[in-house]
């Protein structure tokens, strides 16, 4: 494919409440990076990851293009020139020695700022590591500027490349190449204007008062930490009033474990406000790449309320089935579309809590099943693979739930300042207790 | 489908409309599911189960209860239909 044009793809949805969200931020330089580390059973070739990020280049430009806004009023999007004009994003390959020293090298790479204004907005390293019981290992870590891809996206993006690779570079899509992004929303602008309205309406009544977190207060934050935890062991599946597979379960035993911290720190039982995504892509296949694909539900109650964990899982099903009869989930990702008509100083204002900066209480997601197409990739089996999201001073913290094979992955994100490592600690392990997980070896 | 009917539900023709439902709604166009897959290896999620839910609740006229939400009811899109035809005898 050639094109001379400059090709550019509109921001959307959460992507731009992203941006803004961190734009709160800018003089902070606080990092809006994301990663996916990928671990393999054996010492993986750079070259051969290169390669195909090289080829994907020529069918799709968003790994290499840049932030841009042609006027202060005009749109955010992505823009990328010509083919001969993109350059492939960097691919750093470095060992480690031991497998502990893996840790602090994902977390400088989350804390490495990406600006995609002025370099690709995703980066990629191989880093090979060592250990007595699983012998060399590499890892590859894909690092992006958030609001270029959400995790599924990172998936995705990692599919292509495999893709790529196992086809030696040509194309191996033949004549039906892969949707990298999301088409627009086909419905007239009067029924979307109506949706976004509404949605509007709806969320200035979600919390009286603006939501409390463990980042309220904070003004100098400090760099993004991450701790990370595989567990072995089944879920109760859908359904049920125990179903520990649901999101609204895991919020619940979540929100008990956040409360034990709002306790521990003296602060109000007001109500947590927790936005819950919901992946937009159709089910069965991978669906879009680049571009945020997510809708969001919020969720709301308040810490006294999370003793017991079965009755608040089903009160925030009831919760999140009231959003959905009402049409809020929809109306929520269309509003989230009308933002790019928004200067970015605008784009929060109907955030709840906005007035004091508080965005949300804490950050809770699950992020599913690493594919199982990608067990193996450029030639090595995948161990295990998990998302570590930097998250903003306020709320300071998130937690992240992923599997991948057998093993139940826990990420805890915070902002040193908002949190201490003991209390994540404390997290994590209240967690696994409540899931009726042990520790993966 | 009207409501006044439930009694005379043919399970056949329920499993069908749950299908065609999860096709039109939840699955990729390429990637239909038949009235005997496993629905939550065929990637239903939480939102997904909801939505089958709110059409059950739409087309039949009652509310799942949470304590029948159990994987004998929900795991195919006919175990849905058998429920549905039981609940409406």
């Amino acid at each position: 494919m050639s094109t001379q044009r400059v090709r550019r793809l509109p921001l959307r949805g959460a992507d731009l409440v992203l941006v803004a969200m961190q734009a709160l931020w800018k003089r902070e330089g606080v990092s809006n990076n994301t990663l996916m580390a990928v671990q393999c059973d054996g010492p993986l070739d750079p070259a051969r990851i290169r390669r195909a990020l090289h080829c994907l280049l020529d069918y799709c430009p968003w790994p290499a293009a840049r932030l841009r806004r042609r006027l202060p009023w005009g749109q955010l999007h992505w823009a990328a020139g010509p083919r001969a004009a993109l350059a492939t994003p960097p691919i750093r390959h470095k060992r480690l020695g031991p497998l502990e020293a893996l840790h602090a090298e994902l977390e400088a790479e989350l804390n490495l700022a990406i600006d995609p204004r002025r370099e690709p907005p995703l980066r990629v390293a191989i880093l090979d590591s060592a250990s007595d019981a699983a012998g060399p290992q590499s890892t590859i870590v894909v690092t992006w500027f958030h609001p270029l891809m959400d995790p599924r996206g990172g998936q995705n993006l990692l599919a292509h490349l495999s893709h790529l690779d196992e086809a030696d570079g040509r194309a191996p899509w033949g004549d039906s190449p892969p949707v990298f992004v999301t088409e627009p929303d086909p419905r007239p602008l009067k029924e979307r204007g109506r949706l976004g309205r509404s949605s509007q309406r709806y969320m200035r009544t979600l919390v009286p008062e603006a939501p409390v977190s463990p980042g309220t207060g904070l003004t100098a934050p400090g760099r993004v930490r991450f701790e990370q935890a595989s567990f072995i062991g089944d879920d109760h599946g859908l359904g049920g009033v125990h179903s520990t597979r649901e999101i609204c379960w895991r919020l619940a035993l979540v929100g008990r474990t956040m409360a034990d911290l709002w306790r521990r720190r003296g602060l109000p039982d007001l109500r947590f406000l927790v936005p819950v995504s919901v992946d937009l892509r159709p089910k069965g296949e991978p669906g879009a790449t680049f571009g945020n694909v997510l809708g969001f539900h919020f969720a709301r109650f308040k810490p006294s309320e999370t003793a017991d964990v079965d009755r608040l899982a089903l009160a925030l099903r009831h919760q999140m089935t009231d959003a959905l009869r009402d049409g809020q989930i929809d109306a929520n990702a269309v509003a989230m579309e009308f933002l790019k008509y928004r200067p970015l100083s605008l784009m929060l204002r109907d955030l709840p809590g906005m007035a004091t900066r508080e965005t949300f209480s804490f950050n809770c997601a699950d992020l599913g099943d690493f594919p199982p197409a990608l067990e193996k990739l450029f030639g090595r089996r995948v161990v295990n693979a998990y998302h570590a999201p930097s998250v903003l001073p306020r709320p300071g913290i998130g937690v992240f739930f992923n599997r991948c094979g057998i093993k139940n992955n826990l990420v805890v994100s915070w902002i040193e300042g908002a949190m201490q490592i003991e209390e994540v600690k404390r997290i994590i392990e209240a967690i696994r207790e409540g899931m009726g997980w042990r520790t993966a070896r | 489908m009207s409501t006044g009917n439930l009694s005379r539900l043919d399970p056949e023709e329920v499993a069908r409309a749950v299908t065609d439902f999860i096709n039109a709604t939840i699955m990729a166009r390429t990637r239909p599911v038949r009235p005997d897959d496993d629905l939550e290896l065929a990637g239903l999620d939480s939102m997904a189960l909801l939505k089958v839910l709110l059409f059950i609740e739409a087309h039949y006229g009652f509310w799942m209860p949470d304590e029948d939400l159990v994987t004998d009811n929900i795991r195919t899109a006919r175990a849905f239909a058998a429920y549905i035809c039981r609940r409406s005898a």
